[in-house]
């Protein structure tokens, strides 16, 4: 796509206050130490360098973790439903900011979610929001993004892509949606100059190689240590560590499992169909009527989440759903590193 | 964009108390269309304020007007669902599912095996090989449910009895019951198959449906034409939800039907 251009900070300012006046706007924001994605309404609260990625990433904006699908009304011998899909045709969204291992997560989840079956709300929200990338200046040490692929530069997946070369950004650009983005603000563009290449291919080698400074396996002996080792005794160890508390579940940018029940109002007589996230850690997860649980042990249900992401995902979506953002890493309270599950896997 | 996640809506036409804790519901579409299904499919059936669960049609798939499911009470949603009666509302999504494949096991015979509610799901196999009887060969049966009053279908055991080979076996007799006691497996000795003529197609408790698997295997059925129905709680019915998941298959779209030759190279045991 096009060839590539450059923004000042100050005109990226004022490109995303211009966008503020057309679109919701989705940006990085400081919470205490941590970073965010958050809606912004104004283009200075935007915290458009930090280090490795957000606390949470993007998928909660396109998948929430609590939605209502629906509402329903009983009435005398008749029921009427209220799809909630319609609410969400008029959106207009830009996500500023999101990393490489952002985008490819998002990516893994199309393939999910828009492959045999459509979920409309979160194809709605895809469609309806633009995607302008931020690329990682300085990864985080839980990061392995360069071994699995998702980084530091994404491969498609954004409508603009932005590099920060220090006084001023690179941008790519990725659809013909990020082509008319620039085209209606062309007055804050310059063009790239062949320095302003070299610096951008720079700083992703650098960040590449500071993510391979640690080892990683190679992804597909991967799949076969874990076809082999199903039954190996270190899946135990792990289960004795894991709180099962879901928390690696919530954080991950791929995982999707979830829940839907009804949450009746206090009429009793109208409510609504909600989905919320659920977790393959948690017991209930497997439970049938009549109260039979399939993954009753606990090593049973960190081997699903391992299993799946590096393992059954092939089967799934033709690849493994791990980005190597680490952040299940990160936040596990149990200090669970799935790195190292992995390594431990192929070594065996 | 049609949204998979907002049920139709279907009146209840009937109920029918098949056992104690066990009712059957038929279903009408409200607007008016016909509901086209394979045996072995199912719904996720919405009963409001309480939410969504899978059951397997179990009505004959040659009945496109109304269908039905069969339904154990186990919890809320099903609780809920029992209060409910004729003229109420309840919503359907799917049919689900890839079912049991009638057309192929044509020219063959059929071992049917049922343990508990799981014959819910054999039902429509049944009505429509009984309707079709001279396109399958030997058809059998066996059924084993809990105890006599927990024997589900009995007008319709008796019906089928004319057209397919019925045996049945409760875990637990009492003073009436003139039959076989023990577990489904006991029922082999009273059949004569030929393995290699013949599909095998079951759905009961996991513990059941392993050993029936074994003793078919012992038999000499072919791994392919040993078929299982699986249970697991779909959530969603299109391989989102993850409850459903089996070493990388979904229940609700890759099954429920099963082959072993399939289920045994699952990382994870399915049953």
């Amino acid at each position: 796509m096009g060839k590539a251009l450059t923004l000042s900070r100050d005109s990226l300012i004022e490109f995303i206050g211009r966008l503020l006046e057309n679109f919701q706007v989705i940006a990085p924001v400081k919470n205490g130490e941590k970073v965010f994605f958050d809606l912004i309404s104004d283009p200075y609260k935007a915290v458009i360098e930090y280090e490795g990625h957000t606390m949470l990433p993007p998928k909660r904006f396109f998948f929430p973790e609590r939605e209502i699908l629906f509402t329903y009304e009983l009435k005398e011998r008749d029921v009427a439903i209220y799809d909630k899909c319609g609410e969400l045709e008029g959106l207009r969204r830009v996500f500023l900011g999101a990393r490489s291992c952002d985008i490819e997560g998002l990516k893994m989840l199309d393939k999910v979610l828009v492959g045999e079956f459509h979920d409309p709300y979160y194809k709605l929200r895809r469609e309806r929001t633009i995607i302008i990338g931020l690329a990682c200046n300085e990864p985080k040490e839980y990061c392995f993004c360069a071994y699995t692929g998702s980084g530091p530069y994404p491969s498609g997946g954004f409508d603009l892509f932005l590099t920060n070369l220090g006084d001023h950004y690179l941008v790519d650009i990725g659809s013909e949606r990020g082509e008319k983005l620039v085209k209606y603000n062309i007055d804050l563009f310059r063009t790239a100059s062949k320095s302003d290449l070299e610096k951008r291919d720079k700083i992703i080698r650098s960040v590449e190689s500071k993510i391979k400074e640690q080892s990683f396996p190679e992804i597909n002996t991967i799949y076969e240590a874990l076809i082999k080792n199903f039954n190996a005794d270190m899946w135990k160890e792990y289960g004795e560590l894991c709180l099962a508390c879901g928390k690696c579940n919530f954080v991950c940018p791929t995982c999707r499992c979830f829940d839907i029940f009804d949450d009746p109002n206090f009429d009793l007589k109208s409510g609504k169909r909600v989905r919320v996230w659920d977790s393959c850690h948690f017991l209930s997860f497997t439970r049938v009527a009549g109260g039979l649980v399939f993954r009753k042990e606990r090593p049973s249900r960190i081997k699903q989440r391992v299993y799946h992401k590096y393992c059954y995902s092939f089967d799934e979506i033709g690849s493994i759903s791990c980005t190597g953002c680490g952040r299940c890493i990160e936040l596990c309270p149990a200090r669970i590193d799935i790195r190292e599950i992995v390594r431990r896997v192929v070594e065996l | 964009m049609k949204n998979p996640y907002i049920p139709e809506l279907a009146v209840i036409e009937e109920t029918r108390v098949e056992a104690p804790g066990v009712k059957t519901f038929k279903l009408k579409l409200r607007h008016g269309g016909m509901f086209t299904f394979t045996p072995g499919q199912f719904i996720e059936l919405s009963v409001f304020g309480y939410g969504e669960a899978p059951f397997s049609v179990s009505s004959s798939p040659l009945q496109k007007d109304f269908f039905e499911v069969t339904v154990r009470k186990t919890g809320m949603l099903t609780s809920a669902l029992f209060e409910l009666e004729r003229g109420n509302t309840v919503g359907v999504r799917g049919p689900f599912g890839n079912g049991w494949p009638i057309e192929k096991m044509k020219k063959y015979s059929i071992l049917m095996i049922g343990g508990g509610i799981g014959i819910a799901p054999l039902k429509p196999v049944i009505e429509y090989v009984v309707a079709n009887r001279k396109d399958y060969e030997e058809v059998i049966l066996l059924y084993g449910a809990k105890t006599p009053k927990d024997i589900v279908f009995k007008k319709e055991l008796e019906i089928w009895r004319e057209k397919i080979d019925v045996h049945l076996t409760v875990d637990i007799g009492d003073n009436s019951w003139k039959g076989r006691t023990g577990v489904v497996t006991i029922l082999f000795d009273e059949i004569k198959v030929d393995p290699k003529e013949t599909y095998s197609i079951q759905c009961g408790p996991p513990i059941m449906m392993y050993f029936v698997t074994k003793k078919l295997l012992e038999l000499g059925f072919p791994e392919d034409r040993i078929l299982l129905s699986l249970e697991r709680l779909m959530k969603c019915g299109m391989g989102f939800c993850g409850h459903c998941m089996i070493s990388g298959k979904f229940v609700c779209k890759d099954g429920p039907v099963f082959s072993y030759s399939q289920i045994k190279d699952f990382l994870e045991s399915a049953i």
